[in-house]
């Protein structure tokens, strides 16, 4: 997700912390890497941090809960992983959440790691807990760039109020499902999904019209009803000329 | 302990293989369930059965198989809480997520509803001399969804209202961490009216992937989940001759 100097935002920050934290991280379109432009990094970054601790995070029977437990014991300990490790590697954790993994539930609080750049692990890999990380840029040069140069290319967002420059990402970005001030551009069911690069495997996308075709298989039919009048013998190949 | 089976011609079949998984609710860290885990013989018997039920449900006409795909939208809306609420118990979701992932896999039963304007085909009338070209789309016949643990009930949807309303027969082999919603689901198409065999599910863990990765009655694979399976899914189905 790129937010650039011109997006507002506070929403840009709600829906960064909306597509990092729902679910638990635990969705393939969740927004795992904000990137931003120097100039408003640290104003985004002190918005999202302030907004974080309001989300309620305990059992789907609470009616108050906003955010569940992750799916198992394992993969609990391995998202809390990255955030202890990503400390070591040198980025700034500002929000840790290991301490809820005390719990009897597989919880995680909500994490939040400054100053991530590539090379480190939990930038290079696919966390899938409720994990933000937040890598700074110079420009939407370098933000295109950073997208670009990821192995992966399921999911990305631009936050502007620039439809010039909106349209011009749509344009340059190499990843099959694009948001423009969306967070999670997963396709409305008369469209496709699928992602690019390793976030793919095969040539169909899931559902809508490439689904038909993943599910079909097409046969073509040459038919004439003969009139024996015209019948010849001819051994040439056959063409319509 | 609660058991969860597989689902083979409408029905909920025992597995043979004595292995069985354990299903936690997350939020308590207590296990609730255990689910069997198939072994070969199982997946070949939902094979079977869907390669049994093939040809009456491809020769079933466009407008009952819609019919019954509307009856489906039906059924999954007026049962939105009860589907959000086994996805809330087995992965922890919140219900307000849960209900939205209902919601979204809805939107996908409802789009297969009209599947039958989609299979229409092309025709070119005079190609030669008293020669016309069309084209027809034709189902592939038994096909497979493999489906992550992270949306228990959209996943599977995206998958199984195209396919089987395309005419093919599947067999959907859920996460087996959380798999209570397939089977919520499988028992809604059979109130729908889809006929035995043209759904069914088998739970399991790599044994019961790489058989049906490998069985010859096996057209299509479709799978969702992480990369590194998914590079092994798509190699291994594509070398077996599927379509992944």
């Amino acid at each position: 997700m790129l937010v650039l100097p011109d997006a507002d935002l506070d929403m840009a920050a709600d829906a960064a912390i909306s597509a990092a934290y729902g679910s638990a991280g635990e969705r393939c379109m969740a927004v795992s890497v904000v990137l931003a432009v120097d100039s408003i990094a640290d104003d985004l970054v002190n918005k999202i941090k302030s907004k974080v601790p309001n989300i309620k995070v305990g059992a789907g029977s609470d009616p108050a809960s906003e955010m569940g437990p992750l799916i198992s014991r394992e993969h609990r300990d391995k998202v809390a992983g990255y955030v202890t490790g990503a400390a070591k590697e040198g980025a700034k954790v500002v929000l840790d959440g290991t301490d809820k993994a005390k719990d009897e539930g597989f919880f995680l609080n909500p994490s939040l790691i400054d100053h991530v750049k590539p090379g480190m692990k939990c930038y290079d890999e696919e966390i899938f807990g409720p994990v933000l990380t937040v890598m700074r840029v110079k420009s939407y040069d370098e933000g295109l760039k950073a997208i670009n140069d990821n192995q992966f290319g399921n999911g990305t967002a631009i936050f502007t109020r620039d439809g010039g420059v909106a349209r011009q990402f749509q344009y340059d970005v190499n990843v099959g499902m694009v948001g423009i001030n969306v967070p999670i551009p997963v396709p409305v069911s008369y469209y496709s999904f699928g992602g690019w690069k390793a976030s793919l495997f095969g040539d169909q996308h899931m559902y809508g019209p490439e689904g038909i075709n993943f599910y079909t298989r097409g046969k073509v039919v040459t038919s004439r009803w003969p009139d024996p009048r015209t019948s010849t013998v001819d051994l040439g190949f056959p063409h319509s000329r | 302990m609660n058991r969860i089976s597989h689902w083979v011609n409408n029905k909920v079949v025992a597995g043979t293989s004595g292995k069985s998984g354990k299903v936690f609710n997350p939020a308590t860290g207590k296990q609730e369930s255990e689910v069997d885990l198939a072994n070969i013989a199982d997946v070949d018997a939902a094979v079977a059965s869907a390669k049994a039920a093939f040809p009456a449900w491809r020769a079933t006409n466009l407008s009952r198989r819609a019919e019954i795909m509307f009856r489906m939208r039906e059924l999954v809306d007026a049962n939105r809480k009860e589907i959000a609420n086994l996805l809330t118990l087995e992965h922890g979701k919140v219900p307000s997520d849960a209900l939205g992932e209902v919601a979204r896999g809805l939107e996908n039963i409802e789009f297969a509803c009209g599947v039958p304007a989609m299979l229409k085909g092309g025709y070119s009338e005079q190609a030669s001399t008293g020669v016309d070209v069309y084209s027809i789309r034709q189902p592939l016949g038994v096909v497979t969804g493999i489906t992550p643990f992270n949306f228990p009930a959209m996943v599977p949807m995206w998958m199984f209202a195209n396919a089987i309303m395309c005419g093919n027969t599947f067999i959907l082999k859920p996460s087996e961490k959380d798999p209570s919603a397939s089977m919520f689901v499988a028992d809604l198409l059979r109130q729908a009216g889809l006929p035995d065999g043209v759904y069914n599910v088998v739970h399991g863990d790599k044994v019961a992937v790489d058989r049906l990765l490998d069985h010859p009655d096996i057209a299509a694979v479709s799978f969702v989940g992480s990369t590194p399976i998914a590079k092994y899914v798509y190699e291994t189905g594509t070398k077996n001759g599927k379509r992944v």
